[in-house]
């Protein structure tokens, strides 16, 4: 090759992406799937590859393998030729030279940057939760990380029978680990701040309802009282209760982790403030999706929208005119024994309310209508037409006006009667024989014979039976 | 005196008995109770299907249009075949031998299949050849070479699913589209048996069903995905059979840990209690059979589909188990056979691959060609109906043993592409839709006026005997393709006798993977039909021929394995959105079969139309009551037809069946990147009404 042609020659953009949780695999598929034509590298400070944290309450419960939770293994990013390193956390981001320094030193320029960096659990200000030098008091858990799950099942495991544990906060990660505990044996509390369950995504109805399950269930809640100091007796609550435990999980809350972006000069907000491209607002080449991003002065802790930005991301990178314009999101509780569903932000979206609660039966479903589509939405204690009203919230669907009513009632049940089938009603259908020809026949073997009901697939036969029985008796 | 024979409609190719009462012009359909594989039962399809043979619409002359007048004026045969050998010629001459393009079908039998590849690559010398299969089981075709290295639609006989502990039915109607398949359902019902049923709409199959599950349409995959991410989760992989049997499953592992059951829930519409429960059923059960159909296969993504409910079978190690493992229910008569004998754009006799040297080499042996004169691969069928009459595109087209108008994709523009061309000729016994809009029409002689063999959906290959003698003035297919090789000048004759044909279909696929060299008609007689693969000189212990059940020991792959596959849900290709809101479905009714160019000849089977099918919370919200007259549209096109109004159907999705002209004006000719299957199961459209839309 000549020298010149060298030189036209484009050099390869390099992207780097800070962290390898959820939202970097989807990046990454995303990008090798629309041929990228970059080279990608992937820090990650865990020392595994990416893995599902979704799962990590089923892992606590028992009912998900831990060995089951890589999404990608580390081979098929080799035969991408995404180069992959785990264990490498990132020190700082250098924006003027286009670097990142990692912990060791090493330094690595890129031309484009995307921060993927999650959250990171808050902790609640309790007294004696951090010990002197610093470390958690060894009964204190967080539930983030794998490795945070690993400690804990470790913790469970080895307790004696009868123990106890609390769960700080009674959020969506609080009742599944509250419940991923109970099933394991270990009698749970849950405390939480506000005055009732799940206060971010539902009214004082749905978190009254559901604070009933958890008692049946046999985990006492404590709403709108604050843990206050951990002794040896146990956690104080500030309204007088003091709560005997072995264990305290930590779930009240995350925030987006932002140090980097904080460091390197980068507005931030609650989380890194991204553009309509996911771009930083000041600096165009580097991006934030996921957790630590805040986009519109949004910042969302779930999956799906983490990936929808992903999708986005890649697209913009590999060319494509993109805008996002924020996700909707479907909250679902992972946890044996309780169903929850939220749909959108069900307490700040403006809209008709059209709502059914039993609490003899423990059920609250709402729907939160604007113009005839389902914008937000709440099921507790009912899910049976979950599918159906999440495609309905997802594709926009313009409905009737008494349909949001319909879709909160429960299905109406269907009980036929061969006895009740007119004449005319076709009873075998591979042979095109009604009700009427069939009640003509004085035995099963005639109607066999005559009309060849029965013969085709034979799904009529206790039908015929049936006919035949009924014709024969008097009426 | 009766003669044995089989169904002219289904993959099931039931067994009948056809006999003629002395001084009688009625020929009578029987039981034939001995066969099998329905052991005497039929549905309404068959036992009407003599009616086909006496139908006052049937062609007797062959048809020439005048191009002034567009009348057609009856003329012989042999001015017709010379006109159409002679105007092959000149295309041939001033174009190229690729322009003409050949479309065969699933219908035809195994030496009809054979003769016609055999006459595109010889005679006319075009790589142009393709046929409706493509729009059948193609899918499930390129999944199961993928997987296991070889395609039979059922690698066991289909009795043996009465034996499983649990069937699963993903998007197979069989109730009414093979109803006397459907005896096995309850059969294996009162042994305690689990039947799961997979499909958008509650069918008559899903009335003897343990579990229904009503996806989202085009959801399938991601269906797949989560009760795999289940089944991993609950330990319920069978990890020495994978270990032992299969490779690939540590990336297919990875790739369904994002499908935790509630992700799932979110785009199947299957709420994740009713995902654990079926993941326990299949985790739990000694023997699970898996069967895909249509509903599965076509889509965008059929192919990728079908490979993740493989994955399942694998990971539960059922694959090669007795009573177990997975199969494709086959729809044409001779979808399997058709599939084998070289009418499909890329393949030779015997499943063997046209761009193989070897079997290129081999094939032109049998042939007696030299192996570099056969064309390369050619455009597969939707792709060569789209380039109809276009720059590159064929000028003219033979079309034999299908109904393109009513049974393709997107067909207002697939019937612009035929109207581009400079000579239409079909083969047809009835005026059909697409024969309706040839320059010539060839009237072909049926099934109970030839013999030939059929290969049904368990690969056995059956014969199909001569009842009748056929009407004066009528030819068989493979008359007319030796008519036209002659006049073609091919270098090779071409032969008009079926069974002889069989014998030299057998060597040339000698060795290949559907091997049919050691099979004679008067074995499938005698042994009312036979396996493949039977390579010639295997014998089995019990003095029979053929290969009843595959994979006991070894699968078709180089090194023996299955091969798991990791795969990934994109969706359909056009999701419903706001002006097209609804999901369109479409599918078969019992009373019909495919285009209905037989079927709705037959007057004691209700020809009711084509009706548009759904939920009665949709009817409220766009204002109609059964029987009311709707317009469906799609961004391809527009039907009107009544409504039926049934609980049994999903809310956000509508179905019509496509045995009419009209469902596939509708269609999505979006197709599948490995098997080229059109996404006629899902598209988004929306309903008008005098009064609004919805």
């Amino acid at each position: 090759m000549s020298a010149d042609k060298i030189d036209q020659r484009k050099r390869r953009e390099r992207l780097v992406i800070v962290g390898n949780g959820m939202a970097t695999t989807r990046l990454v598929e995303e990008l090798v799937a629309r041929q990228y034509d970059g080279d990608i590298i992937v820090l990650g400070d865990e020392d595994h590859p990416a893995y599902n944290r979704i799962l990590l309450s089923a892992v606590l419960e028992g009912t998900h393998p831990i060995d089951a939770l890589t999404l990608r293994q580390p081979e098929w990013y080799a035969g991408q030729g995404v180069d992959l390193r785990t264990g490498a956390r990132v020190l700082e981001v250098e924006r003027e030279l286009r670097d990142v320094m990692l912990v060791d030193g090493t330094k690595i320029e890129f031309d484009k940057l995307v921060l993927a960096t999650g959250a990171i659990p808050t902790l609640p200000p309790i007294r004696g939760l951090v010990q002197l030098d610093g470390s958690l008091h060894p009964k204190v858990h967080a539930f983030r990380s794998l490795a945070d799950c690993e400690r804990l099942i470790e913790a469970v495991e080895a307790l004696p029978e009868g123990s106890r544990a609390v769960v700080v906060g009674g959020g969506l990660l609080g009742l599944q680990v509250a419940r991923a505990l109970s099933v394991r044996g270990v009698a749970t509390e849950v405390v939480e701040g506000t005055e009732h369950l799940l206060s971010q995504q539902v009214d004082r109805r749905g978190g009254t309802v559901l604070k009933r399950h958890l008692k049946k269930l046999g985990t006492e809640v404590y709403t709108g009282a604050r843990a206050v100091r951990l002794t040896d007796e146990g956690l104080k609550l500030d309204n007088g209760f003091s709560l005997e435990t072995d264990l305290v999980v930590l779930t009240a809350g995350g925030r987006p982790s932002t140090a980097l972006a904080r460091r390197a000069g980068l507005t931030v907000r609650r989380g890194v403030v991204v553009g309509d491209q996911l771009q930083s607002i000041d600096d165009d080449a580097i991006f934030a999706i996921g957790d630590c991003a805040e986009h519109d002065g949004k910042v969302t802790g779930f999956v799906p929208p983490a990936w929808e930005q992903a999708s986005l991301l890649a697209a913009h990178l590999t060319g494509e005119d993109v805008k996002y314009a924020g996700s909707r999101a479907v909250a679902r509780l992972r946890a044996t024994g309780l169903d929850v569903a939220v749909l959108g932000d069900p307490e700040h979206t403006e809209g008709d309310v059209v709502e059914v609660t039993n609490p003899i039966v423990g059920t609250h479903r709402k729907l939160v209508v604007d113009g005839n589509i389902i914008v937000a939405g709440t099921l507790i204690g009912d899910l049976s037409r979950i599918g159906l009203i999440t495609q309905l919230f997802d594709r926009r669907t313009i409905l009737a006006d008494s349909e949001p009513g319909e879709l909160l009632m429960a299905e109406r049940l269907e009980a036929d009667s061969s006895i009740l089938l007119p004449d005319e009603a076709e009873v075998c259908a591979c042979a095109g024989v009604s009700a009427g020809r069939i009640r003509a026949c004085r035995t099963f073997e005639e109607a066999r014979e005559k009309t060849r009901a029965t013969t085709g697939c034979g799904g009529c036969a206790s039908v015929v039976k049936e006919l035949i029985e009924s014709a024969k008796a008097p009426v | 005196m009766s003669t044995t024979t089989h169904c002219p409609y289904c993959s099931l190719q039931c067994g009948m008995r056809l006999s003629r009462p002395e001084g009688s012009r009625t020929v009578e359909v029987s039981e034939w109770a001995e066969f099998p594989v329905n052991k005497g039962a039929m549905c309404r399809k068959g036992f009407t299907s003599a009616q086909l043979l006496r139908n006052p619409e049937r062609l007797t002359t062959p048809l020439i249009k005048d191009e002034v007048t567009g009348e057609y004026r009856g003329v012989s045969w042999d001015e017709a075949l010379d006109f159409v050998g002679a105007r092959l010629a000149d295309i041939r001459e001033e174009h190229g031998a690729d322009a003409i393009g050949i479309f065969g079908g699933g219908g035809l039998t195994n030496e009809k299949s054979y003769q016609l590849g055999k006459f595109a690559r010889v005679a006319v010398g075009t790589s142009q050849i393709d046929y409706n299969g493509r729009w059948c089981m193609s899918s499930a075709a390129n999944a199961g070479i993928r997987a296991f290295g070889v395609d039979r639609g059922l690698p066991f006989p289909l009795a043996d699913i009465e034996e499983t502990d649990v069937l699963v039915l993903v998007g197979s109607n069989m109730a009414e589209t093979m109803p006397p398949a459907a005896r096995h359902l309850s059969a294996l019902r009162e042994k305690g048996g689990k039947v799961i049923v997979i499909d958008p709409r509650k069918t008559s199959t899903a009335t003897n069903a343990d579990v229904v599950l009503q996806p989202v349409p085009g959801s399938d995959l991601a269906l797949a995905q989560s009760l795999l991410h289940l089944i991993i989760g609950n330990c319920h992989v069978d990890e020495a059979y994978v270990a032992e049997r299969t490779t690939g499953w540590d990336a297919v592992k990875a790739s369904v840990m994002a499908w935790w059951p509630e992700r799932g829930e979110r785009v199947t519409g299957i709420t994740a209690p009713e995902l654990r429960e079926v993941a326990e059923i299949l985790g739990t059960a000694e023997k699970v059979t898996i069967l895909t159909a249509r509903g599965a296969e076509q889509q965008a993504q059929g192919a990728d589909t079908v490979v993740a409910w493989i994955n399942i079978a694998l990971a539960l190690g059922m694959p090669g188990k007795q009573y177990a493992g997975y199969g494709c229910l086959t729809g044409q008569g001779n979808g399997q056979g058709g599939r084998e004998h070289g009418q499909k754009a890329d393949q030779l006799p015997g499943y063997r691959m046209i761009d193989d040297p070897a079997a290129r080499e081999h094939v032109a042996g049998v042939w007696g060609i030299d192996p570099a004169t056969i064309p390369g691969k050619g455009r597969s069928a939707y792709e060569l109906l789209d380039a109809l009459g276009q720059e590159n595109g064929p000028k003219a087209l033979l079309v034999f043993g299908s109904n393109i108008i009513v049974s393709a994709p997107n067909a207002n523009h697939v019937g612009s592409r035929l109207d581009a061309l400079d000579l239409l000729v079909v083969c047809d016994m009835v005026m059909s839709e697409t024969a309706a809009r040839a320059d010539v029409i060839l009237p072909i002689t049926q099934w109970a006026e030839e013999s030939g063999t059929m290969t049904n959906l368990e690969g056995r290959v059956i014969l199909r005997q001569r009842a009748i003698t056929p009407p004066a003035g009528v030819r068989s297919d493979l008359e007319i393709i030796s008519g036209l090789a002659e006049r073609l000048k091919s270098p090779i004759a071409f032969s008009t006798d079926a069974e002889e044909i069989f014998g030299e279909l057998g060597r040339a696929s000698a060795g290949g993977k559907a091997d049919y060299s050691g099979i004679t008609w008067d074995l499938v007689a005698e042994q009312k039909g036979v396996f493949w693969p039977a390579p010639a000189g295997q014998v089995n212990a019990d003095g029979t021929v053929g290969t009843e059940r595959l994979f006991a020991d070894r699968f078709f792959t180089p090194d023996g394995r299955a091969n798991f596959i990791a795969v990934e849900h994109g969706g359909p290709a056009e999701e419903p959105d706001a002006e097209f809101p609804l999901y369109l479905t479409t599918g078969r009714v019992l009373a019909q079969y495919q285009s209905g160019a037989q079927t709705r000849r037959i007057k004691d089977l209700p020809d009711e139309g084509a009706f548009v099918e759904l939920h009665p919370m949709l009817a409220r919200r766009i204002g109609v009551v059964d029987g009311m007259s709707v317009t469906l549209e799609t961004r391809r096109g527009a039907m009107v037809a009544p409504v039926r109004v049934t609980a049994t159907i999903r809310q956000d999705t509508v179905f019509v069946p496509f045995h009419w002209v009209g469902a596939n004006k509708l269609t999505n000719d979006a197709l599948d990147p490995y098997s080229r299957m059109p996404e006629f199961k899902v598209c988004a459209a929306r309903i008008s009404t005098a009064e609004g839309a919805a």
